[in-house]
């Protein structure tokens, strides 16, 4: 079943999914629902992920309820309208700990979650069942290694260079404030609030990076690719 | 209007849109039961409502759980939204308008929401506070409304004394007014000791309570239609 589930969402534009056994980890009023189904989506500028994470969920909840099983859909932390009743469910959970828990990923020193194909780019929804998938292998720590591009490159120096793992997962990866002050400043400049230096930057995946967005974080990044180990330079 | 095979045919899917909590099949079922020209009543009643008690018998059989039951209530809500414009306002006998709303220092609002939902159907006019109401605001909207119903909410012990300034406060400006009390820490015999009139029993069996409320008013609705058909 979850083969077939995987592929059906792969075939309508999933980038990456993953399934995480969530037993234990999640709080009284949802753990029925211990499976997570963990869809990201490459993001590409000017595309509309948010619709085709929205038609992910609403396929992987069909495919699910097709089979009897239940489901509880956790829309993107973006599109949350909170005029409903499950709306007050949704901050008991969080995607980034199903996608490592599903194996798609780690926390990286910018907070975010870093796959290895396509790095900090994607956006991630989740749906809960009861169904008995098979789960994915965790990530357990941080991969980042000795990568320090985005630390150097905040412009509000946020990162604090701590390590995310499994065990330890509310360690002060980014200092909140400072990010969002430097946001709020940005957009009084320009009206624009985004930032999105921290996610440009990274060095993981940017080979599968639509092209338009890989001419311009090239630039940004070409000194600072300098630094990484020879390990990494295969990867830019 | 509508066959009779047909009405039974939306009124199912209407039903079932609830329990198996689908907003996309409860929209499109309120927009077909309108289209074929059902009427707007005998939908929510028969199809919206009547899913939403086999939920609550659910809810109560423990085969839901909390999630299921606020994905139920959406998509109720989703359905009610399409067929309410069209409802013919109910002859009950019953004055409709209700204040309601979470007492001061409690933010809980879920069980809040539901009750106040189930006053939405019954076509009462519900004025609804919100949460961490300031306790002068429910005897202010009171007045200014001339509401005949009060329905106080909290979730905490410390926040529950609210009510008893509440309702000696409204019973000072309005002796008529009816008075219920809803939340975790309450009792029947809390009620009892600060005077209210009446209480749901807690957050997540206010539901039942509500739809016990909905299904005598709907006893009412069928008593009403029964004597005009005489």
């Amino acid at each position: 079943m979850k083969t077939s589930l995987r592929r059906e969402l792969l075939d309508h534009g999933a980038t990456v999914v993953g399934v995480a056994d969530l037993r234990g980890y999640l709080s009284g009023e949802i753990a029925h629902l211990d499976r997570a189904v963990s869809i990201g989506v490459g993001r590409r500028l000017n595309e509309d992920t948010l619709s085709l994470l929205v038609k992910l969920q609403k396929r992987a909840v069909r495919f699910l309820k097709a089979r009897g099983h239940r489901t509880l859909a956790i829309p993107p932390d973006s599109d949350r309208k909170n005029s409903t009743f499950i709306s007050k469910l949704y901050s008991l959970f969080n995607h980034k700990m199903a996608a490592t828990s599903a194996g798609l990923g780690w926390i990286g020193k910018n907070g975010l979650l870093i796959n290895p194909d396509y790095g900090p780019r994607l956006s991630l929804a989740t749906v809960l069942t009861d169904a008995r998938l098979s789960a994915d292998v965790p990530i357990e720590r941080c991969l980042c290694g000795s990568c320090m591009i985005c630390i150097e490159h905040c412009p509000s120096k946020a990162i604090t260079g701590s390590e995310w793992s499994r065990s330890s997962p509310f360690v002060e990866l980014v200092k909140l404030n400072a990010c969002r002050s430097h946001k709020a400043a940005k957009r009084a400049i320009d009206n624009k609030p985004n930032c999105g230096l921290c996610i440009n930057i990274c060095p993981y995946g940017r080979k599968n990076q639509a092209p338009s967005i890989k001419h311009i974080s090239n630039k940004i990044s070409r000194t600072g690719s300098l630094e990484l180990g020879v390990s990494r330079l295969d990867i830019i | 209007m509508a066959t009779d095979e047909k009405r039974a045919e939306l009124i199912a899917k209407l039903r079932n849109a609830v329990i198996q909590y689908d907003e996309d099949a409860s929209k499109e079922g309120a927009q077909e039961a309108l289209d074929a020209g059902l009427d707007a009543n005998d939908a929510i009643f028969n199809g919206l409502v009547s899913g939403m008690e086999e939920v609550g018998r659910m809810f109560e059989a423990q085969e839901y759980f909390v999630p299921e039951m606020l994905m139920c209530a959406d998509a109720l809500y989703a359905g009610l939204d399409i067929l309410k414009p069209h409802v013919k306002q109910l002859d009950l006998g019953v004055k409709g308008s209700v204040v309601i709303g979470t007492v001061e220092g409690d933010v809980h609002d879920i069980g809040k929401n539901i009750v106040k939902m189930m006053f939405d159907v019954a076509g009462f006019t519900v004025y609804d506070l919100g949460r961490d109401v300031p306790l002068e605001k429910f005897v202010e909207e009171q007045m200014k409304t001339d509401s005949d119903l009060v329905c106080l909410s909290a979730m905490m012990t410390t926040t529950m004394t609210g009510m008893k300034k509440v309702i000696d406060d409204l019973r000072k400006k309005n002796p008529n007014v009816k008075i219920m009390l809803g939340g975790a820490p309450v009792s029947q015999d809390v009620a009892d000791k600060y005077g209210a009139d009446g209480y749901a029993k807690d957050a997540t069996n206010a539901l039942k309570d509500a739809i016990n409320m909905i299904a005598s008013l709907k006893k009412m609705k069928d008593e009403v239609e029964a004597k005009k058909a005489k």
